[in-house]
Order: C-alpha cells, then structure tokens, then sequence
C-alpha cells in the first residue's frame, strides 16, 4: 500500500480537484415527467435518513459505479486467483502480518487521543506477534486476552472535534468523508516510515503493496448490490457515517 | 469495511436479506431474556445452533428472462435474474427453495435452508422472492402486483421451468424427484406454487413444506406496519432510532475489543436491553427498508410515478435519495389499497377489499391443503405476524402434518438444532 498510496494520493487530488463540483445527481426531467405522487417529508420529520448532507453526490454516485466496475472486473478476480492459489493458512497469515503492521498507526493514533490503555494494549500486541509471532504470522496476542483495537487518524480529528465534513466516496477504498480521507493520508505516512525502516527495494516494496491489496479485500466480504437494494449508496451513506460516529465516541 | 457488514447485522433483522458473517466459533448459546420479537430480531440463541456445513459449493447463476432493453437503467446492476444452484454429483432429488418478502436467493436465512437440504443429498435451487427487486425488474408481467399469491406461482413456475431447463443443460443436474419449500412469505408461494404444479404438472412435487408463512397477508403486514408507524408518531419513532442509536454506541465503548464478532453482538444486544417497542420499532423499520426496494422497483418497473417521476428514465448516477425518502412513509397497507386493490379491479370492478384479503391468503387454497398429504408446515406457536387464532386454524388445517414449536418468533429457528432435526426427519424419506 505505501508506495502504491502515495501514487494514489496525488492522481486523487487531481481526480477530486476537477471532480467534486462538476457533476450532478439532479434528475433532467424530460418535458413530460410528472412530480411523484407521494410527497416528499420534510427534513425534520426524517430524522437519521436526512441526518447527513452530501454536497458532492453527483461525483460520490459515479466513483461508487466505478467501484463497483473495478471490483467485479478486476478486484474480485484477482481475489479469487489469490484464494484458489493459497492455503488457507497461508491467507491467514498474511492477514496477520498485515494487521501486525497496523498497529502502528493504531498505537500513534491512541496517543494522540490520549488513550493510554489502547496504546498499551498495542503496544503489546505488536511487541508480542512481532517477536514470538514471528514478525506478525501468528496472532499470539488475541489469545492471551490482548485484543485488537481500531485507531485512525481520521478518529483522531474527530477526538479533538474536527466535523466529518462531507461524505466522500474514494476511487476503490469506498465511503469516507472528508476528514477521514485526510486522516488516510497522515496514516499511510506513518505506515510508510515503517515500512522504510525494513529496507527494502523498490519492486519489494511494490510487491509488499499489491499484496497488501489484495489481502485487504480478500478479508472484507462486502460485494457491491449484493443487498439488491436500488437505495443501496443511500443506506451505506448512513451506515458508514453513523458507524464513524460511534468509532469516535469510543 | 468489515465493520458495515457487521453494523448491518446489528441494524437489519428478521425475515429480510442479511449479509454473511465470517464464521467465527460461537459460544453456543446467548443468555438474552427471551421474548418472541429477540428471537425475531438475533434468532433464537437461546437454543443451541445446528450442525451445518461452514461453507458449501455454491454456484451462483442467472438467467436472462426479460430482453435487456426493457429494464430501467437505473436498475444497471440488477439485468438478469440471479438464482443459486447447489448439485449433487449423481442423480438426486431436487429442492426448489424460495426467499421471504423482500429477501434474495442468498439471504441468511436461504443460506441455512441451502445447506441443510444440501447435505441431506438434494441438488437445491434456490430463487429470490417475488417481491425482490432483482425478480420484479427481470419479471414480464406489468399488469398484478406482487403479493397477488395466485399470479405470483405462476411467474415462480414460469421462472422454475427456465431455471430447471438452464441447470440440466449447462450443470447436467440429473433429479430423481422434485420437492418445493419457502419461508416466510415464499411459505406460502410454495402452496400456491404445488396447487398449480397439479394442473402444470411439470415437477409433481413429492413434498411440499411451508416454514413460518403467513396465514393472510393482509394481516401479517398490517401487523408489521404496526411497529413502525411513522405516520402518526414520527417524532417518537425517530428519538426511539437515536436513543437504539446511543445505547448501542455507549456498550461498544464499553467493551473490550474494537472488533464486533457474534459474541459482541450479543453482549452489545444484552447490554443494550431493548424494550418490546424498540424491537418491534426493529422489525418494523427492516420490514419497511424491503417494502421499499420493491415499491421503488415496481414504480420504475411500471411507470406509476408513486414515489419516482412518472414518464422519466432515471439515470443511472442520478440522486435516489428522494424517493428513498418519499417511499419511507408508505405502509404496506397503502401499497394493498393504493395499487393491489386498484389493479385487482381493473380486472373484475365488483371485487372488494375483502374478498381481496381472502384470496391472498391460506383460507383461498385451504381445501387443497387440508387434503394433500404431501403438504407440511413448520412455525412457531409466537411467530409475530400471526394474528390470533391463527396458530390454531394452521393447526386444523394440517393436522398432524403441522409441527408448531413453542418458541422463535418469525423465522428465528431455522438453523437451531430441533428445527433442523424436525427438517431431516419430514425429509429424510424424500431421499433415496
């Protein structure tokens, strides 16, 4: 992901820069179209299903077709490539060591939020599964009752109260908003520091990259419309964002 | 994005489409207070879960019904209708399984039915319900509203000849006899979908078995409708979702772990407390999200302009959100009198709202299911959308052909363990 993150960082500036204003998800009515006949609530009256504003809608809809574009035609092939040419445990190991890496922004994130229970806990776990886990492979941690935590950078602003802002769909990582999208940056900075201490070459770290890809979406079972809802961009807005707010009240 | 998956799971209850967890191993029972809506909503967790396969080899299939043109490109990802085959290796009885209101060929509850049949040696088709979306946008007809029982059997016949011809051809499924099930709403496709096999007679159905279906569907829906009224109490409706909201948050920052596995969702629902009205608000609010896919699916489909703009092709990177919104007030009772009843009498212009009531219902083929033995039923003595008395008329009706068990609510038995053993011995003579 590192070097491959921050190739992906700049082509989305530039994506989003042009992007986010010029589309439009308002109907173009043709000249006979008729208003619905049930009328439309007010926003008061709808309560959590009015409760986020999506200003960029029109970009957000077409990166979540082109989402789900790249995912059945080359995501979710290469994952099964992946799955048929590897062990399951040999899958699990690689999650592993991928999770072991993300302890990292983990542990600098709980400290940002003053939470020094989760970065010891962390701390442990990575120290633990880095040594006797065997850089990772082996998640010896869980076990022993050191449990997995979840810290962003983008739970860091939110700690220290910055709004999520918009919601905003990333070309193939999906939901975010606009302060978790940022928080994805410093991150994979801090991602990025650990991986350069490990030294490695160029098309290792790019190899390290693709891997850590694959393995990302070969551990999420999410597949787009398989709710068969038409309002399925709709309900995943209000999940992703309402699931945020309770990640940071945490 | 695992944690959407599971969110969803927290969020989305009863008989509608639920997605997959992982498997995790599971403690084997929750110690919820039980109450018939808690089974609904977790399943009954209380009784310890069936012995079932982790994982079986699906084949997800299509199959085109409706020329592609004809379908609103709004419904882009939805143009061929899916359905899921699981084969034997020899010849083999075959199990046609259909979903519940609302619910996929790959819902939750299908994935248990799949599974179950499949390793009690079925080759098992399994379809989506009449009222999914992916049905209604693939479906010819334009004249009768889902839920019209009668009219509904016919299109899951026509569909079931297609589907069968397509599994012979490109699978070389071989079948030594046929069988149908359901749950729920596809419960009672299922008896409609028997009574016109003996006209049809294509499959001659050996057995037929009916999980939890609704006696009528007018009341079963009037019942749900009931539990998330928005209409004259919106304002509490809503400060109930935020305060479900809150507690749930508070008890997952309360535990251990960011991670939310089949443990934590119970301990998060245990710790939550719910009351009854907040579950039913649960139910109530799942029922109404799958009403809503297949109001807005028949409004595009039949250009009705209810809740989308009539005579308007809607592109496929347009805002849905209004209609979304405008749909979240429809009760499944408008939709009966405000386009079932309507179109029923563009038909026959004497038919009434009761003789309506009563057609789409068990009481229309009762004499049918009185006297054909191959006929089961399985549900549950509190199962939420059986009004009262209802138990007992399914009771008269199958007679000993009828297992009713004491607890579960609606559908939240289907994977516990004496469900499961009740399904292999009403089937296992359906094996040779």
């Amino acid at each position: 992901m590192p070097a491959l993150i921050n190739q992906y960082a700049k082509a989305m500036c530039i994506l989003l820069s042009c992007g986010l204003m010029a589309c439009s998800a308002v109907p173009e009515l043709e000249q006979d179209a008729v208003t619905p006949k049930v009328e439309l609530p007010s926003d008061n009256e709808l309560g959590l299903m009015s409760a986020y504003a999506d200003p960029w809608e029109g970009f957000n809809r077409r990166m979540y077709y082109f989402n789900a574009k790249a995912d059945q035609y080359v995501l979710l092939p290469v994952v099964s490539g992946y799955k048929k040419v590897t062990p399951d445990f040999v899958e699990t190991g690689i999650n592993n060591f991928f999770n072991n890496l993300g302890e990292i922004p983990t542990f600098i994130n709980s400290l940002l939020q003053l939470k020094i229970s989760v970065a010891g806990e962390t701390l442990g776990r990575f120290a633990l599964n880095s040594t006797i886990g065997l850089a990772g492979v082996f998640d010896v941690a869980t076990p022993i009752g050191l449990v997995e935590q979840n810290e962003d950078f983008g739970q860091t602003l939110g700690y220290w109260g910055v709004n999520s802002g918009p919601y905003l769909v990333l070309p193939l990582l999906g939901p975010s908003s606009l302060r978790d999208a940022t928080g994805l940056v410093f991150d994979s900075l801090a991602y990025q520091q650990a991986i350069d201490e490990l030294g490695m070459k160029a098309d290792e770290e790019l190899f390290l990259s693709l891997l850590q890809s694959i393995d990302a979406r070969a551990s999420l079972p999410f597949r787009y419309y398989s709710s068969g809802s038409a309002f399925e961009y709709e309900n995943l807005r209000l999940l992703y964002m309402k699931y945020r707010e309770i990640q940071i009240a945490r | 994005m695992r944690f959407v998956a599971c969110l969803l799971i927290v969020l989305i209850t009863a008989c509608s489409s639920k997605p997959q967890t992982e498997e995790v191993a599971v403690k084997a029972v929750c110690d919820l207070e039980y109450s018939r809506y808690q089974a609904t909503v977790t399943g009954y967790c209380q009784e310890p879960r069936a012995d079932l396969l982790a994982s079986v080899p699906v084949i997800n299939k299509s199959i085109t019904i409706k020329p592609l043109e004809k379908i609103p490109e709004v419904f882009w990802f939805n143009k061929k209708m899916n359905f899921s085959l699981l084969k034997q290796d020899s010849v083999a009885p075959v199990i046609f399984v259909i979903a519940g209101t609302g619910a996929g060929y790959d819902s939750a509850k299908m994935i248990n039915l799949q599974k179950n049949f499949y390793q009690q040696g079925y080759h098992v088709i399994s379809l989506s319900s009449p009222t999914f979306a992916n049905f209604i946008v693939n479906s010819n007809n334009t004249k009768y509203m889902p839920g019209n029982l009668a009219h509904d059997a016919k299109e899951l016949y026509d569909v079931m000849e297609l589907v069968w011809q397509q599994v012979q051809d490109e699978d070389e499924v071989e079948a030594s006899s046929f069988a149908i099930t359901g749950y729920s709403l596809g419960g009672a496709h299922s008896a409609f979908v028997s009574l016109l096999d003996e006209e049809r007679k294509v499959f001659n159905f050996e057995k037929v078995l009916l999980i939890n279906p609704p006696v009528s569907l007018y009341h079963s829906v009037s019942i749900l409708d009931q539990y998330f009224d928005l209409r004259s109490n919106r304002h509490a409706a809503i400060a109930m979702f935020d305060e479900i909201f809150k507690r749930f948050s508070d008890g997952y920052s309360a535990q251990e772990s960011s991670n939310f596995d089949q443990d934590s969702i119970f301990s998060l629902f245990k710790n939550a407390n719910l009351t009854e009205a907040e579950l039913k608000l649960l139910i109530g609010a799942s029922f109404r999200m799958s009403s809503s896919d297949m109001i807005f699916a028949l409004d595009t489909s039949f250009n009705s302009g209810a809740v989308t703009y009539k005579n308007h092709d809607i592109d496929k990177f347009e805002s849905l959100t209004h209609s979304m919104q405008r749909v979240s007030d429809i009760t499944f009772v408008n939709y009966f009198e405000g386009a079932m009843l309507p179109r029923a009498q563009l038909e026959n212009a004497n038919i009434t709202k009761d003789e309506l009531i009563h057609r789409y219902s068990l009481h229309a083929i009762e004499d049918y299911l009185k006297n054909s033995d191959k006929i089961h039923l399985v549900t549950n003595n509190d199962d939420i959308i059986l009004a009262p008395g209802e138990v007992e008329y399914l009771q008269s009706v199958f007679t000993e052909r009828a297992k009713i068990f004491p607890r579960g609510g609606h559908c939240g038995n289907m994977d516990r363990v004496s469900f499961v053993e009740h399904l292999n011995a009403t089937f296992s003579q359906g094996v040779k």
